[in-house]
C-alpha cells in the first residue's frame, strides 16, 4: 500500500459545456511502475492525465500524490506539479531559450538553484536522453524527435515522482519515434514512476508494467502487458484490431 | 535552387568606423555649427575734413545740407551730408549755437556774434550784439524771427532788423531756446524753464521738478507738438507731454527714471545735447565720446559706439535730417555721419531678414531645438509609461483569475486587504494627502507578501497568507461578513468612517436630488436623467457608480452560502428582476398619472413600450423559467457573478474608455478637469520632501543623496512642470489602452501549450507569464508596438492644447512671429519625422536582434 506513488479514486470531469469526458475512473500506481492508458479518441485519457497534473480542475474524486490529497483548493499546485512531471504531444519546448536554457529554467525558478547547480542537472539529464550535443540550439532548429526528447530531460531534471506522458509520439514522423521510445524505454529500466497514454500498442506492451483501456470516460478493462495477446472485452478486441488495420 | 535575395541597402553592411563618422558629423553640425559673432559696430561714420576747430553746433538746413560751426567761425557746408566743404566764414569768433527753418539757417556764439543765411543764397550775414554776451543759443520763430538767449539771462528777438531786448523774469543762466511754431522753451541752470506761447515776445516760468532744482538743463527740444524733452548737465532727462486739451506740451515736466544699475534717475554724464527723433526715441550726446540711444522716451538709454579712437571725445552737438539720417560733431574737428539713428549694429544677425532661410534657420532654430527637445521628453515617458501599464493591462485581461477564485482561494489576502490594507491607506490619505496614502498601501502590501514569504519559509506546513488559514467551517461566515462590510462599510466615529456601497449610492443620490434640476418626482429616471448634471462634481456620479458596484458584491458575499452554487446566482437575478421592476413600476405609476390616465396612442405607445422592455429583460435573465425545469447542465445564464473575471473587467473598462474618448478631451480633462499634473507635482514635492528628511538622519551619505533628491524634485516636479506631468499621463494612458490590445493579441497568439507546459514545471501563473509568454508574445508584437509608439509621438503635438511648449507649440510661435509659415512648419514636420523614424529604425534593430531562429516567418535567414 504505501509505495502507491499515484492514486486516483472516483474521478470524474465535465467541461463545462457539459461533455461528460470522464466519469470515474479510478487506479492506482506504484513506485517504479510505468502504467500505459490506451483507448479510442476522445474516450478521456488526456483529461485524466490533466487532471492529474491539475491543468483542470476534475468535478469529482480524488488524487493522491504520496498519500497527500492534491486536489484540494488549498493545496499548492505549483508544488505538486513540479512533482509531477508532463511530456506534451506537441512537446511545447519554450521557442525563445536555448535547449540547455529550457532545462534550467524551471531549476533556477522553482527549485530556486543557481547557474551551476542547475547547469549541472540539465547537462546531466541532457545526456540521458543522449542531447548533449545540441545544448545551443534553438527548438525551431530541432527536429521532432530530438525536441520530444529535450521535452522529456526537462521534465526529468525537476526529479519528479512521476511523469505523465500524453501521446508523447503521436506527432513524430515514423522514424522519428524509434529514438523517443528508446528514451521513455530507458527511463522504465531505470525504474521511473510513469503514467503514458499512447496509441503505441507495442511499445505499451512492451514497456508497461500495467494496461489501462478506457473507453467513453470509463475504464473498460485493466491488466498486466499481456491482456493485449488475450483481450477480456469485446470494446478492447474491437479496438486491438481496429488498430491494426491501421 | 533559387538565388539567395540580397537586400540592396542595410545599414549593418556600412562598416563601422563610417557609421560612427556619420553620427559625429552629425552631432558636429549640430552642435558646434559656430554662431555667427555676436558683437556690435558703431553705425557711425568718420567724416574727414582738414580741419582741427573744435565744432560746437550743426544743422541740417531743409535742403538735407549740414552745417556745422565751430571755434574761430569756421563754418562746414556738408551738402546732403555727403559733400563735405569748409567755407568762408563772415566771423572769427567762436560759433556754439546753431538753428535753421525753412528759409534760414542761423549761427550764433561768443561776443555777440549772430550769422545767417537764406537758404537760396551762398551768402552769410553778419549781425552782431553789440554788448558782447556769449550767446548760448539762437532759434528761429514761426515768423522767421531769430531768438537768442546768452549767458547772462538775456532774450533778444531780431526784429525789423533791430535786436530787441525782452523781459527773461530771471538772471540765470540760459542755456538752449528752441520753438515749434510759435510755441517756444527756454532752458536755464537752477532748474529753470521759460516758456512762451508768443513767438517769444513774453515768457513765463513752467513748473521743473524739485530734483532738478539745482541743475543747469543744457538742452531742451520739442517732438512735433505733442512731445517735448529737456537733459540737464547731470544727465537727468526731463519729459512734458500734454496734460489736457486746454494745456500745451512744456507746462509740466516730470523727470524720467532711468533703469539704470542704482535706479538713479541720472546716467552719470554730462550731456551736451538732445536730439528728438519720434515721441519716445530720442538720441543723447555727452562728453567722453558719450552718444546714447533711448528708444522709450527715456526710460532705458543705450549708450551708443563711436568708431574706435574716440573714447574721450567730447561730442557738442548733433543734427538730424531724419529718425535715421544725421550727424554729431565733436571737438578736434570730428563729424559723424550715421544712416541707422545713430544704433549699434548686432554683427551677424543684422537686420534679421527673416526672409532669407539662413537667418530664419538662425532666428528660430533655439525655439524648435527646445520644443523638439521637450517633445523627446514627453515621448520617452510616454512609451516607457504606456509599455509598461499595456503589459499590466493584457496580462490582466488575460488573466483566468475569476471571483470566485478571488474570493475563495486568497480569503486571507482578500481579509487583509480589505480590513488591514484599505481602511489605513484611506485613513493615511485622509490625515496626510494622497501621496502618503499611496505611500501606505504600497508599503502594507509588499510588507506583508515579504512576511508571508518569510513565514510560510520556516512553516513547513506552509498554509494560507501570512500563517493565517482560516478553518474550513468558518470561511463562508467570513465571506458573508466581508459582504456586509461592503455594504455598511467601517462605522467609526469622528468622521473617518469608510463608507459602504449602500451610504455612497444614497449619499450620491441625494446629492442629485439637491440639486433639485427641474425635477421634485421620485421618478427614478427623473433623478437619474440628472446624473450628468452636477456640473464641476462628476465625483458625485463616480460615487454613485462605485456604489452600485460595492452594493452588489455585498449583495453576493452575503448570500453565498460556501460553494457558490446556482442558488446564489437566482438569488443575484431575483434582486436584478426585483430593482428592474420597481424602476418600470414607479415610472408607471408616477409617470402616467394614473387618475386622468388617457388612453391616447402616444400614452399607450410609451406604457407598452415599458412593458416590452420589462418582459424582454425578464426573459433575458430567467431564460429557462418556463420550462420548469433547471439541468444541472444549465450554462446558458446570461450572467454569472462568480464567473466575473474582475481584473479582466477593470482592464476592460479601462481601455474601452480610452479608446472610446478622444485623445483632446482627455489631455483636457487630464489636465485641466482632474488636474492629474498638480497633484502628481504635490504627491512628488510632499514624497520628495519626505525623502530628504529621511535622508538627512543618513549622515555622510546624506551629501551624495540629497542632491539627487533635489533634481529629481527640480526635474520632475518643478515649478512649470505641470502641463510636462499631465502630458506625459495623458500620452502614457492613452497609448497603455492601445499597447494593451496589441499585447493581448500578441499573448492570444500563443498556444495555449506553452502555458501548460510552463505550470506543469511547477512555475506559477505569473511565473510563466513573464518567463515564457511575455517574452515570446512581445517579439511578435515589436511590428504593431512601433506602430502605436509612432502613433504616440505624433498624438504628442495635442500636448500643445494644454500649453505644454513642445515642438508643435513652438512651432505656432515661430509662425507668430517670424510669418514664415511653410518654413516653420515644414521644419517641425521633419522634426517630428526624424524623431519617428529613429524610433522605427531602433525597434527594426530591436526586431532583428530578438529575432529567434526557427521562430516565426521573418523573411531573414
Ligand atoms: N477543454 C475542453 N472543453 C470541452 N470539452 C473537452 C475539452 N477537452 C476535451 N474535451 C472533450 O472531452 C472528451 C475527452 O477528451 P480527451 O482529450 O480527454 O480525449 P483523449 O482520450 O485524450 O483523445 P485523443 O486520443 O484523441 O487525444 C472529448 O469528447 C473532448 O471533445
Ligand atoms: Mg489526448
Amino acid at each position: 500500500m504505501d509505495d502507491d506513488v499515484l492514486i486516483v479514486e472516483d474521478l470524474e470531469k465535465i467541461y463545462s459545456g457539459g461533455v461528460h469526458a470522464v466519469r470515474g475512473v479510478s487506479f492506482k500506481v506504484k513506485k517504479g511502475e510505468s502504467v500505459a492508458i490506451i483507448g479510442s479518441s476522445g474516450s478521456g485519457k488526456s483529461t485524466v492525465l490533466r487532471c492529474i497534473n491539475r491543468l483542470i480542475e476534475p468535478t469529482n474524486g480524488i488524487i493522491k500524490l504520496n498519500g497527500e490529497i492534491i486536489n484540494n483548493p488549498l493545496a499548492d499546485v505549483n508544488e505538486i506539479r513540479s512533482k509531477i512531471g508532463m511530456v506534451f504531444q506537441s512537446f511545447e519546448l519554450f521557442s525563445h531559450l536555448k535547449v540547455l536554457e529550457n532545462i534550467t529554467l524551471g531549476l533556477k525558478h522553482v527549485r530556486g538553484m543557481n547557474k551551476e547547480e542547475s547547469e549541472k542537472i540539465a547537462l546531466e539529464v541532457l545526456d540521458r536522453v543522449d542531447m548533449l550535443d545540441r545544448i545551443d540550439a534553438y527548438p525551431g532548429n530541432l527536429s521532432g524527435g530530438q525536441k520530444q526528447r529535450v521535452a522529456i530531460a526537462r521534465s526529468l531534471a525537476m526529479h519528479p515522482e512521476v511523469i505523465l506522458f500524453d501521446e508523447p509520439t503521436s506527432a513524430l514522423d515514423p522514424e522519428l519515434i524509434g529514438s523517443v521510445l528508446q528514451t521513455i524505454r530507458g527511463l522504465a529500466d531505470e525504474g521511473m514512476t510513469m503514467v503514458i497514454v499512447t496509441h503505441e500498442i507495442n511499445f505499451a506492451k512492451d514497456v508497461a508494467d500495467r494496461i489501462i483501456y478506457m473507453d467513453k470516460g470509463l475504464i473498460e478493462e485493466e491488466g498486466p502487458s499481456d491482456i493485449i495477446e488475450k483481450p477480456k472485452t469485446d470494446r478492447l478486441k474491437e479496438f486491438l484490431s481496429a488498430m491494426d488495420e491501421e | 535552387m533559387f538565388p539567395k535575395e540580397e537586400r540592396i541597402w542595410a545599414w549593418q553592411k556600412i562598416p563601422e568606423s563610417s557609421r560612427i563618422i556619420f553620427f559625429a558629423s552629425i552631432i558636429i553640425i549640430i552642435f558646434l555649427t559656430p554662431n555667427l559673432a555676436e558683437g556690435y559696430e558703431s553705425t557711425w561714420d568718420e567724416v574727414n575734413i582738414n580741419s582741427n576747430n573744435n565744432y560746437n553746433a550743426a544743422v541740417i538746413d531743409s535742403n538735407g545740407d549740414a552745417w556745422v560751426f565751430g571755434d574761430n567761425g569756421v563754418i562746414i557746408h556738408g551738402e546732403k551730408l555727403t559733400n563735405w566743404s569748409i567755407v568762408n566764414s563772415p566771423t572769427v569768433e567762436d560759433i556754439l549755437t546753431a538753428d535753421s527753418n525753412e528759409n534760414l539757417v542761423v549761427a550764433a556764439g561768443k561776443n555777440g556774434v549772430v550769422i545767417y543765411k537764406e537758404i537760396l543764397s551762398n551768402e552769410w550775414i553778419n549781425i552782431d550784439i553789440d554788448n558782447q554776451t556769449r550767446i548760448n543759443s539762437v532759434s528761429i520763430n514761426n515768423f522767421d524771427e531769430i531768438v537768442i538767449v546768452t549767458d547772462l539771462g538775456g532774450i533778444q528777438i531780431y526784429k525789423d532788423n533791430e535786436w530787441l531786448q525782452i523781459n527773461s523774469l530771471t538772471s540765470e543762466k540760459l542755456f538752449d531756446i528752441t520753438f515749434e511754431n510759435e510755441r517756444g522753451l527756454i532752458s536755464g541752470s537752477s532748474g529753470l524753464i521759460l516758456g512762451s506761447e508768443d513767438n517769444g515776445l513774453t515768457w513765463e516760468v513752467r513748473d521743473t521738478p524739485e530734483i532738478v532744482a539745482e541743475s543747469e538743463i543744457i538742452s531742451i527740444g520739442y517732438y512735433k507738438a505733442n512731445r517735448a524733452y529737456a537733459i540737464t548737465s547731470e544727465g537727468n532727462i526731463l519729459k512734458s507731454t500734454q496734460e489736457s486739451l486746454t494745456t500745451t506740451v512744456g507746462y509740466s515736466w516730470t523727470i524720467k527714471e532711468i533703469e539704470s544699475e542704482n535706479y538713479s534717475t541720472s546716467m552719470n554724464v554730462n550731456l551736451t545735447s538732445l536730439e528728438i527723433l519720434s515721441t519716445t526715441k530720442i538720441l543723447l550726446t555727452g562728453e567722453e565720446g558719450f552718444v546714447a540711444l533711448s528708444k522709450d522716451g527715456g526710460n532705458i538709454v543705450t549708450p551708443q559706439l563711436l568708431p574706435d579712437g574716440n573714447t574721450y571725445l567730447k561730442i557738442n552737438d548733433m543734427a538730424m535730417e531724419n529718425a535715421f539720417r544725421g550727424i554729431i560733431v565733436g571737438d578736434n574737428g570730428k563729424i559723424f555721419y550715421t544712416e541707422n539713428g545713430g544704433e549699434d549694429n548686432p554683427v551677424g544677425f543684422e537686420i534679421i531678414d527673416l526672409s532669407n532661410f539662413n537667418e530664419f534657420v538662425d532666428f528660430t532654430k533655439d525655439n524648435l531645438w527646445e520644443g523638439l527637445k521637450a517633445t523627446v521628453k514627453i515621448v520617452i515617458f510616454g512609451i516607457l509609461l504606456g509599455f509598461f501599464l499595456g503589459i499590466m493591462l493584457a496580462m490582466c485581461k488575460t488573466a483566468p483569475t475569476t471571483l470566485k477564485q478571488m474570493i475563495e482561494s486568497d480569503l486571507e489576502k482578500t481579509l487583509i486587504l480589505f480590513w488591514i490594507g484599505i481602511p489605513i491607506s484611506i485613513f493615511s490619505t485622509r490625515e496626510n494627502g494622497i501621496g502618503l496614502g499611496i505611500f501606505t498601501f504600497l508599503s502594507i502590501i509588499s510588507i506583508s507578501i515579504l512576511l508571508d514569504q518569510y513565514i510560510n519559509k520556516k512553516n513547513t506546513e506552509s498554509d494560507g497568507f501570512l500563517g493565517i488559514l482560516i478553518p474550513e467551517q468558518h470561511r463562508n461566515k467570513v465571506i458573508k461578513i466581508l459582504g456586509l462590510s461592503l455594504l455598511i462599510g467601517v462605522p467609526i466615529s469622528g468622521g473617518m468612517n469608510i463608507n459602504g456601497g449602500v451610504e455612497l449610492i444614497y449619499s450620491a443620490l441625494v446629492d442629485f436630488h439637491d440639486f433639485q434640476l427641474g425635477s421634485d418626482t421620485p421618478k427614478l429616471s427623473a433623478q437619474l436623467a440628472y446624473i450628468f448634471a452636477p456640473i464641476g462634481n462628476p465625483s458625485a456620479f463616480f460615487a454613485l457608480i462605485i456604489g452600485i458596484g460595492l452594493t452588489y458584491l455585498g449583495i453576493l458575499f452575503i448570500l453565498t452560502n460556501g460553494t457558490f452554487t446556482k442558488k446564489t446566482i437566482y438569488a443575484g437575478k431575483l434582486i436584478l428582476l426585483v430593482i428592474l421592476w420597481t424602476v418600470i413600476l414607479t415610472e408607471l405609476f408616477v409617470g402616467f398619472n394614473l387618475d386622468k390616465f388617457d388612453l391616447n396612442v402616444s400614452n399607450l405607445m410609451k406604457f407598452g413600450l415599458l412593458l416590452g422592455i420589462g418582459f424582454f429583460l425578464t426573459r433575458r435573465i430567467i431564460p429557462k423559467l418556463s420550462r420548469k425545469e433547471i439541468k444541472i447542465n444549465d450554462f446558458s445564464i446570461s450572467i454569472d457573478p462568480w464567473s466575473l473575471r474582475p481584473l479582466n473587467s477593470i482592464a476592460t473598462l479601462y481601455t474601452d474608455f480610452f479608446r472610446n474618448t478622444p485623445l483632446l478631451v482627455q489631455f483636457m480633462f487630464i489636465h485641466f478637469g482632474m488636474q492629474l499634473g498638480k497633484h502628481i507635482q504635490n504627491i512628488g514635492v510632499d514624497f520628495t520632501g519626505d525623502l530628504a528628511i529621511i535622508s538627512s538622519y543618513l549622515g555622510p551619505l546624506d551629501n551624495l543623496i540629497s542632491p539627487l533628491i533635489e533634481y529629481v524634485n527640480e526635474s520632475l516636479f518643478g515649478p512649470g512642470k505641470r502641463s510636462y506631468l499631465s502630458a506625459i499621463f495623458a500620452l502614457g494612458l492613452n497609448s497603455a489602452a492601445y499597447q494593451c490590445e496589441t499585447i493581448r493579441g500578441a499573448i492570444a497568439a500563443i498556444p495555449s501549450g506553452q502555458m501548460e507546459a510552463g505550470r506543469s514545471i511547477g512555475l506559477t501563473y505569473m511565473g510563466t507569464m513573464r518567463l515564457i509568454i511575455l517574452p515570446q508574445a512581445i517579439r511578435i508584437c515589436i511590428p504593431p508596438l512601433g506602430n502605436e509608439m509612432v502613433n504616440l509621438v505624433l498624438n504628442s503635438s495635442l500636448a500643445s492644447v494644454i500649453a505644454y511648449t513642445e515642438l508643435t507649440r513652438q512651432g505656432k510661435l515661430v509662425v507668430a512671429i517670424t510669418f514664415q509659415i511653410f518654413w516653420t512648419w515644414g521644419m517641425v514636420m521633419i522634426a517630428y519625422f526624424v524623431v519617428t523614424w529613429t524610433l522605427a529604425i531602433l525597434l527594426r534593430r530591436l526586431e532583428e536582434k530578438t529575432r529567434i531562429p526557427g521562430l516565426g516567418i521573418s523573411g531573414g535567414n
